[in-house]
């Protein structure tokens, strides 16, 4: 029996190297792709949203125009309270039309016009904390809301 | 002298790094983006009531009281009814009386709001069916191929009539609608 070493060596044989030389075209396309389909985060996220099931659907238009409000239970920390987060922080519903007038301030004329808040609420929130938010919006005119869902197939 | 140079053969360009580059953007749009896709019930309030405002008057008979209770049971005027039903309702009620009828929200404060986007939803359901069938019945085509004018004119035909008022005064009657 050969030693283990030539044994490798009497099989090498010369294997061609592959070209990849479209490989880079192939992942900028996928690249593409993905730019185009989705969109950038705007702010992280810090409660827990599972937002409900609709048919009824209606896509959110005028990005620039949009505030987002998170109510859900907070990722982290002890405690199961529902929150309100506003774009990127978590408020109480009483700061919310200040933070609504802050926001309103800060866009252009015909943006403001069009404001319209992203309702993304846990399916499980009680009612008593959307009302809240829904007296706030309206106290501050904010009165356009969309109430974010998820398309439902079955049924 | 110029002949030689031309002869000269140009390196070839190293590329093998190109397809890491654009693996590392790939990965990193993947990470920043997100694909959730913003569908939603898209709902109008009224503005906030004002002192000077007189609460308007509406024939009782004109309005469906609909309550959702805090185990999620859904109630239109007083008998219990499933989601399905009550769109059927609000269809029935929209097409009877389509510019005079009143669909009154009552929520609790501990239903989920699960419930409360099934509610809302079956109810937009009920006027969307209503205007795509009015639709097709003036224009001939869907509602969602209409343009502006023809929307706000199957818009105004079947309006939406849907007051919200808040379930903690009781006391205070102050319309709070919702309309598109």
């Amino acid at each position: 029996m050969r030693p283990i070493q030539s044994m490798f060596r009497t099989k090498h044989h010369h294997v061609p190297s592959l070209n990849v030389a479209s490989m880079p075209d192939l992942i900028f396309t996928v690249l593409f792709f993905f730019m185009i389909v989705t969109h950038m985060r705007s702010d992280e996220v810090k409660v827990k949203v599972e937002v409900p099931q609709g048919k009824e659907m209606q896509k959110l238009a005028h990005k620039a125009s949009v505030v987002n409000v998170y109510i859900g239970r907070p990722f982290q920390g002890p405690d199961a309270e529902y929150r309100i987060q506003l774009n990127g922080d978590i408020v109480t519903a009483e700061e919310i039309p200040a933070r609504i007038e802050a926001i309103r301030a800060s866009m252009s004329p015909e943006n403001a016009d069009k404001l319209t808040v992203s309702l993304r609420a846990d399916r499980h929130t009680p009612m008593g904390l959307i009302q809240d938010v829904k007296q706030a919006l309206q106290q501050s005119y904010a009165l356009k809301i969309h109430y974010s869902a998820t398309d439902k197939t079955n049924n | 002298m110029f002949r030689k140079r031309y002869r000269q053969q140009i390196p070839e360009l190293n590329t093998t790094s190109t397809a890491d580059i654009s693996f590392m953007l790939l990965i990193f749009f993947l990470v920043t983006s997100s694909m959730d896709t913003d569908k939603g019930l898209l709902r109008q309030m009224p503005p906030p009531p004002l002192d000077h405002e007189q609460p308007v008057d509406i024939n009782k008979d004109l309005v469906m009281r609909v309550a959702l209770d805090a185990d999620g049971q859904l109630t239109c005027d007083g008998k219990t009814v499933s989601v399905r039903q009550l769109r059927d309702e609000v269809r029935t009620l929209a097409q009877v009386n389509r510019t005079g009828h009143v669909v009154s929200l009552q929520v609790d404060r501990q239903a989920t709001y699960e419930a409360y986007f099934e509610m809302q939803n079956a109810i937009v359901g009920a006027y969307h069916a209503l205007r795509e069938q009015y639709a097709r019945e003036r224009y001939g085509r869907s509602y969602g191929l209409c343009t502006a004018d023809e929307k706000a004119a199957v818009n105004a035909y079947y309006p939406q009539r849907i007051s919200e008022a808040p379930t903690t005064d009781a006391s205070s009657d102050g319309q709070k609608g919702g309309r598109v």
